[in-house]
């Protein structure tokens, strides 16, 4: 009945703040946050299982309540596809100015289509990128400093810088006089972005707290390059092409996928360290991703060396690349997913002496004991049996005996 | 100005949550829809781009020496949590805009207006402590009340703590409290009280806090980590990893022209 709408329940309603407009203005530091819509489900509800007897506290790895420790990075389909995109677009460049620079008159032609390819791909990566900002003004504001700490502020600069090369590079080379110069000189430079192009994405994200990116951090950027290499080749031979220029793309590709599929086990071999970081590559949804990549990869690469020359097997080895690029981003991107949101997977390598005492040597954690369990924090607490508590005999007796506390996702 | 920081001895803490009512009366921040997470009383759960502070609570099977439980094997601890203004802070370092600030007082500060919701800061707190809100698209955490701070007041919470759990100050001055506080602590018979943060030499990752704590019971107890780092710290391995990547790639595109036109020839 609208009868038991109250008229603070309104207000409530109209700046979440329990605050009457009409008595004062609202110029708070976090005042310009508007307000939620309706209560979402609180994010820990499908951990209400977790009962506090059981949360861990006193078991020997601990967390509070299984609760995440880090923040779940918030980026959305378009990033990971962006590091696809963004990656063609660099080892396109690449190869292109490698064509130019070293094919000789007949394979200007190839350079040319490599850069088109590039400048498309640098137009739909600002594309992605803002799609993820919300406004095309925030694309530029990422160019108001340039922050050499921040990956993503180097990546935005060479994301900037190669696209205007690419397209310089298109509207010029070719030309007569220094017009035609500029462009063959914005080709290479093109071509030097696009190393960084397609490998800081990589950095990008293994610059940050999320487990497994964070340990992966080595092989992280050869897996991305390499796999931009099979990307773009693979996007290339769905284009025609004359003979001579196919064979190079073929012999592009497969070095890429090859090298994808090795920096591949060497991701896994360095994120096995700890059981609970390479879980995500392993189990779930993105455990399937990196599998289904994996075999598309292997499956591109059969076809290249299978005898015979047939239409269809160009295109699947073509399409099947693609897919195998394009998967491995997905499943790196939703592996750092679950593993920000696992306590564990942030505490254990931490103990474990992976945290900062992997760069400053410095062997205790901040409550100045050594990494390693058991870890004695309560002697009097190890030494309790679990009977005597009385509450927690209740609940055990009320709920029947604990599942295994270490949450898997 | 000096440094400025938080010293929050959770032995004192009595779960009351003023400072986070505080916190958002001062800042108007809007509220989280009054839920509670059903594991404890907690019903805020964990910091977020609205939740400034953010009282722990945990229920613990262990007695302490410090708390009168009429002799139950029980213990509470209650920890108010925030964001520790690192002195390397994983947020500031990879901001690409500039949006977040080392102010005069030694904190870290998100100035709004800047901030482009790129969300990069938030994968980059080894805390979990900054959050990008779905709405606003941007990013927004603790400012140590820089608004007060200015104007020689109190940050609210630290005002609104009745138990003194929530210390403002200089953080020399802090350090040295937090200290004795230790000694004493450990006088009572509470020898697990230790101190989280407190400087470079107690926590190398992230050079030291200034909003740090005192805490009796393992970090990830309370939801922290035990051995952070700042992310940009391990950068260097990425970046040289992408650089043999990078002479493999271009190693790797000429061959593949020069073969093309071996073959071709
Ligand atoms: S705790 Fe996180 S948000 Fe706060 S200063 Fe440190 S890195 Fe930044
Ligand atoms: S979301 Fe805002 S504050 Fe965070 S890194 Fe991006 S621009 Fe900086």
């Amino acid at each position: 009945m609208s009868d038991d709408i109250r008229p603070e329940d309104l207000e409530k309603r109209q700046d979440g703040r329990n605050i009457d407009s009409r008595l004062g203005v609202l110029a708070g530091e976090g005042a310009q946050q508007r307000v939620k819509g309706i209560d979402e489900a609180n994010p820990s509800r499908g951990l209400l299982r977790t009962r506090p007897s059981q949360s861990g506290v006193n078991a020997e790895s601990p967390s509070y309540y299984g609760q995440p420790a880090i923040k779940e990075p918030v980026w959305i389909w378009s990033i990971p596809l962006y590091f696809y995109v963004g990656g063609v677009a660099g080892a396109a460049s690449v190869l292109g100015a490698a064509a130019d620079v070293f094919g000789g008159e007949r394979m200007e032609g190839l350079g040319r289509r490599c850069r088109w390819v590039g400048t498309a791909g640098d137009i739909v990566s600002s594309g992605l990128l803002i799609y993820d900002l919300g406004r095309p003004t925030r694309f530029l504001n990422m160019l108001r400093v340039f922050r050499p700490t921040s990956p993503m502020s180097v990546g935005s600069w060479v994301l900037v810088g190669s696209g205007a090369m690419n397209t310089a590079s298109l509207l010029f080379a070719g030309r007569r006089g220094w017009l035609g110069r500029a462009g063959e000189g914005a080709a290479i430079a093109a071509g030097l972005l696009g190393l960084p192009l397609a490998g800081y994405t990589a950095v990008l994200i293994a610059n940050t707290a999320v487990p497994i990116w964070q340990a992966t951090r080595k092989s992280l950027p050869l897996l991305f390059m390499s796999s931009a290499m099979a990307g773009a080749g693979s996007l290339m031979e769905l284009l025609p092409h004359p003979k001579r220029d196919e064979k190079v793309l073929h012999l592009f590709s497969a070095m890429g996928k090859v090298g994808e599929l090795l920096a591949g086990v060497a991701v896994q071999h360095e994120a096995s360290r700890l059981e609970v970081l390479v879980r995500p590559l392993k189990h779930g949804p993105s455990g399937t991703l990196w599998k289904a990549a994996k075999v598309c990869t292997a499956a591109s690469l059969a076809l290249g060396v299978w005898p015979g020359r047939r239409k269809w097997m160009k295109v699947a080895r073509a399409l099947l690349g693609s897919a195998g690029a394009l998967l491995t981003r997905f499943a790196v991107f939703r592996a750092g997913k679950v593993s920000a949101s696992d306590p564990q997977t942030t505490f254990q390598p931490q103990r474990q002496g992976m945290g900062a005492a992997e760069v400053t040597g410095h062997t205790h954690a901040s409550d100045g004991k050594p990494f390693k369990f058991p870890l004695p924090v309560l002697h009097e607490a190890s030494a309790l049996p679990r009977r005597e508590i009385p509450a927690a005999r209740h609940l055990e007796s009320e709920l029947g005996p604990e599942p295994p506390t270490a949450p898997t996702p | 100005m000096g440094q400025k920081g938080f010293f929050t001895d959770t032995t004192l803490c009595i779960g009351c949550k003023a400072c986070e009512v505080a916190c958002k009366q001062w800042n108007q921040l809007p509220d989280d829809g009054f839920q509670f997470t059903g594991m404890s009383y907690d019903n805020s759960g964990h910091l977020g781009s609205s939740t400034w502070r953010h009282v722990a609570f945990v229920e613990r099977p262990v007695p302490s020496p410090t708390q009168n439980t009429a002799g139950m094997a029980f213990s509470w601890l209650m920890a108010s949590d925030v964001c520790k203004h690192c002195q390397r802070a994983g947020c500031l370092e990879a901001c690409p805009t500039g949006a977040i600030i080392r102010t005069e007082f030694d904190t870290v500060y998100v100035q709004p207006d800047v901030c482009n919701g790129c969300g990069y800061c938030v994968t980059a707190c080894p805390f979990g402590v900054i959050d990008r809100r779905e709405d606003d698209g941007r990013a927004w955490k603790c400012t140590l009340c820089y608004d007060r701070l200015g104007e020689d007041m109190t940050p609210a919470c630290a005002k609104a703590c009745p138990t003194a759990s929530i210390q403002f100050g200089d953080v020399e001055e802090l350090r040295e409290r937090a200290h004795r506080r230790v000694e004493q602590l450990h006088e009572k018979g509470l020898d697990a009280a230790y101190l989280y943060g407190a400087d470079a030499e107690n926590q190398p990752g992230t050079g030291g806090l200034n909003a740090f704590f005192l805490l009796v019971d393992k970090p990830e107890v309370y939801n922290l980590p035990p051995d952070p780092v700042v992310p940009t710290m391990k950068g260097k391995d990425a970046w040289a990893s992408m650089g043999w990547g990078a002479l493999g790639m271009a190693v790797m595109a000429i061959g593949a022209v020069l073969l093309g036109r071996e073959v071709a020839r």
